[in-house]
């Protein structure tokens, strides 16, 4: 599907081609010529965005899709965007030695040894200098032939020659369920790859073959925000893993997990990339979710977001300081995680005025929002009170979540007192 | 109509409803905060969309008592969690099914997935609350295999006025807020609660109902069809590096035209050697045996096996016989009893020549060899006794089978995907 628009110089004018009884294939050229011509428009597609941003973070990815929904068109897409000359290189047809070099007999092997020769796509995009490598088909390759491009996916290297730093590399491959006669992929070659989900979205397919497809944008890294890039990645991917050590190294275990994303050193480092380029491009989290999980895997791709979810919340320390001037989360379960964060910090650092800051935030909480989620915050901080500490006055303004608590009380009795409930 | 005058909502009630659903589901508590409540004289009772708001009749609210209110939110909440509008739309995709009537149905079978053991245990059953008993249905299965057994008709004129909203089959209803309205969550932050709530689960197994268990173990690992799940180990048992092939210099490889002077090696390969090792024991069906035995021959046909290179042991307490498979229905299948698969083991590793790859095909009530086979390994597992479900006969619910181990590679036979049939 490619998006140029035709050349001007279509082939002669309709009225001078029917006099001239024109050959057949002059005619079907010209409609050719028409149904290529289509235009493209800017579209928020987070698959795109997330594929476009991994190949600006110089990660090599791995497109997941079925056949034919257009993983080869986006590719021809995103080379144009990128301005990138594309080399499509069919890894399932091609042998070992095509990626690790073929030797090569000189004159004198024992002197000058036998150099091992890059095929010519290869010194082809070693010419141009940069460019975008697709390896297509990828699980279909024989696991010899996935062995020998490791060396290509994570040095760049073919045979004797390295490919320049400006050259991508991305790969597709079909997922084991449609691909009957594919290998799964090695888990070191999975390790290497960003894992994106291709998928067709329906409205996007049906605008595109009338004419019209998405545009993928190159993401704007902001200059400025660079250095708090770098450091927000970090503290995130550090703050995760020294409160989760397991999430270092886990080889995937269970059957569908195999030849997927998963958790190592290496690809927690393509994780931390991923988040600095996401946030100096801000770009959603949807997109950073994608890219996450396609590093990490599922599990420990939520797991960072998780915690990069409780990065956003509000700081119990800062709400403490000035609980008249907080901000709590609307969202009934963010809310919630705060409050039970500020008891708990509380709880850590137990003085009067931090007590007292407390209950004026759930205060705050309940003249604000849902009041059922104050209820465990609350039980638990009356528990923190010290003898000598008087019940502030701003507790009366509870007096409502102490009665829902009740009512709910009375409910679970009252569901108690039913005999037998529906066996279980 | 308009949504307005949600004054009348008693929001005091329901959030009452909703802590105590919270006490007693403490693992569904994310997730039950999470919901946004909105007043509507639209629906009948509550109704939840994919954006997990939670639209409340104010009538309904005054009529139901409390504890009612609370089975109702956890009803609700479960329809998102289990993704119900999004295996609705599989579904409808899928199997062509289009209209309104079969949105119900989808509705119904969600219903009654969800139903069979969410109340109880400190949750009363809402009244109307359709369960598969009341459809003569068995319990325990998904929404994917209800739908296939049961019709609309006048015995479920009742539950014609059933309405859980988009959130639980897919159709977008008149009151929806839409994707851009407020309170909405994200996918991103939909897949977050999701995720909280299965690790809760996850973290402590022993408080959730099982069909709970079940869904937090694939809630983030959509399950494949074992047919795949199979091919692909077998595949890759018998073709990875090491098996069946090597270089060989004792023919010329087809490059080395094109290197004169140089003498390469050419990769050779021999068809794979398979020994399936059939657990006969008296629990595993003939059924279940016969259709993954016909699996594992055209799997190992294709990756270029022959027939007289899969052999074919069946093993209960002793390893009866070793016999190539010839024809696909000339296996004699001899057994009953007890198993102990280590015999299996010991005599198909001492068959001349040796198996490149043993197929195991178990339901894992047995013990285990202690050392790991000098071949690959892959266990076709039979999974009823692990994922049995309440209701199911088990002389003794608290035995526990050994895993089987870390060396072979495990693949669960008879757990299709939802909605993948």
């Amino acid at each position: 599907m490619p998006t140029h628009t035709p050349s001007r110089s279509t082939p002669s004018s309709r009225p001078a081609a029917a006099e001239a009884h024109p050959s057949p294939l002059v005619v079907a050229d010209a409609l050719s010529t028409l149904l290529r011509t289509t235009a493209t428009e800017p579209r928020t597609d987070p698959q795109l965005e997330a594929l476009t941003l991994a190949v600006a973070a110089d990660l090599p990815v791995l497109l997941w899709g079925e056949p034919g929904i257009g993983k080869t068109a986006a590719l021809t897409q995103l080379a144009a965007t990128l301005d990138l000359p594309l080399t499509t290189v069919v890894a399932s047809v091609h042998e070992p030695s095509d990626f690790s070099g073929l030797p090569v007999v000189g004159d004198d092997p024992a002197a000058q040894g036998v150099p091992m020769a890059p095929p010519d796509w290869a010194v082809r995009l070693v010419r141009a200098g940069r460019g975008l490598l697709f390896l297509d088909e990828l699980s279909t390759a024989a696991p010899a032939v996935q062995a020998a491009l490791l060396r290509l996916v994570l040095e760049r290297r073919v045979g004797a020659l390295r490919l320049p730093p400006d050259v991508r590399v991305v790969a597709a491959a079909n997922p084991p369920s449609s691909a009957a006669d594919g290998w799964e992929l090695s888990p070191p070659l999975a390790n290497r790859f960003v894992h994106l989900q291709w998928t067709h979205d329906h409205e996007v397919v049906v605008r595109g073959l009338g004419g019209t497809w998405p545009r993928a944008t190159l993401p704007r890294l902001d200059p400025e925000k660079l250095p708090e890039a770098v450091d927000f990645a970090r503290r995130a991917v550090c703050g995760l893993l020294s409160a989760r050590p397991k999430l270092v190294h886990q080889l995937p275990s269970t059957e569908t997990r195999r030849g997927g994303a998963w958790p190592s050193p290496r690809s927690w480092e393509t994780a931390l990339r991923l988040i600095a380029f996401a946030t100096a491009a801000s770009t959603s989290r949807e997109v950073l979710s994608l890219l996450v999980r396609g590093a990490v895997g599922d599990g420990p791709g939520l797991e960072l977001l998780a915690s990069l979810d409780r990065m956003d919340l509000p700081d119990p320390e800062d709400l403490l300081a000035d609980p008249a001037g907080a901000v709590l989360p609307e969202r009934g379960d963010l809310r919630q995680a705060v409050l039970d964060g500020v008891v708990a910090a509380v709880r850590r650092h137990p003085d009067r005025s931090r007590w007292d800051a407390a209950w004026a935030l759930l205060v705050r909480a309940v003249e604000t929002g849902a009041p059922d989620l104050v209820v465990v915050p609350a039980t638990t901080l009356a528990t923190l009170r010290r003898e000598d500490w008087d019940v502030p006055a701003s507790i009366e303004r509870l007096a409502g979540v102490v009665s829902l608590s009740r009512r709910a009380d009375r409910a679970a009795a009252r569901v108690a007192a039913v005999p037998a409930q529906a066996g279980r | 109509m308009n949504p307005s005058a949600p004054g009348t909502l008693d929001l005091d009630k329901l959030f009452a409803a909703r802590l105590q659903a919270a006490r007693a589901r403490p693992y569904l508590a994310t997730a039950l905060f999470a919901l946004h409540p909105v007043a509507s004289r639209q629906v009948s009772t509550m109704a939840v969309d994919p954006h997990w708001r939670c639209y409340v009749s104010p009538a309904f609210v005054d009529r139901t008592p409390v504890e009612e209110l609370a089975g109702v939110w956890v009803h609700e909440v479960s329809h998102l969690l289990r993704d119900h509008h999004g295996r609705s739309d599989r579904v409808a995709r899928e199997r062509g099914l289009s209209g309104p009537g079969e949105r119900l149905r989808m509705n119904i079978a969600a219903d009654l997935e969800i139903n069979d053991d969410v109340f109880g245990d400190g949750l009363v059953r809402p009244e109307g609350a359709v369960e598969p008993r009341s459809l003569m249905l068995p319990e325990g299965q998904l929404l994917e295999d209800y739908l296939r057994q049961f019709r609309l008709g006048p015995r479920l004129q009742h539950l014609a006025w059933l309405d859980c909203g988009s959130g639980a089959d897919g159709l977008e209803r008149a009151w929806d807020l839409g994707p851009d309205g407020a309170h909405g969550l994200s996918a991103q932050e939909r897949d977050a609660v999701r995720f909280r709530v299965a690790q809760g689960i996850n973290g402590r197994p022993g408080s959730a109902p099982r069909g709970w268990r079940r869904w937090a173990e694939e809630a983030f690992q959509p399950p494949q069809p074992w047919r795949e799940l199979l091919g692909a180990a077998v595949r890759s048992a018998t073709s990875g590096p090491g098996v069946g092939e090597d270089y060989t210099y004792g023919r010329p490889a087809r490059r080395s035209a094109g290197v004169p002077g140089a003498v390469l090696p050419s990769l050779r390969r021999r068809p794979p050697r398979v020994c399936v090792v059939i657990d006969t024991s008296a629990s595993v069906s003939d059924a279940e045996l016969g259709g993954a035995l016909r699996e594992v021959a055209a799997i190992t046909r294709a990756v270029g096996g022959r027939r007289d290179l899969i052999t074919v042991l069946s093993c209960d307490a002793a390893a009866r016989f070793v016999a190539p498979l010839c024809r696909d229905e000339g296996i004699g299948l001899v057994g009953g009893g007890g198993t102990d698969l280590r015999t299996g083991f010991a005599k198909a590793l001492r068959t001349r020549p040796r198996p490149d790859a043993l197929v195991v095909l178990t339901d894992g009530r047995t013990p285990w060899p202690s050392t790991r086979p000098p071949c690959r390994t892959v266990v076709g597992l039979f999974p009823r006794q692990h994922t049995s479900r309440p209701g199911d006969d088990e002389d003794d619910p608290e035995y526990v089978p050994d895993s089987p181990p870390e060396w072979a590679r495990v693949v669960v036979i008879g757990s299709p995907a939802p909605g993948a049939r």
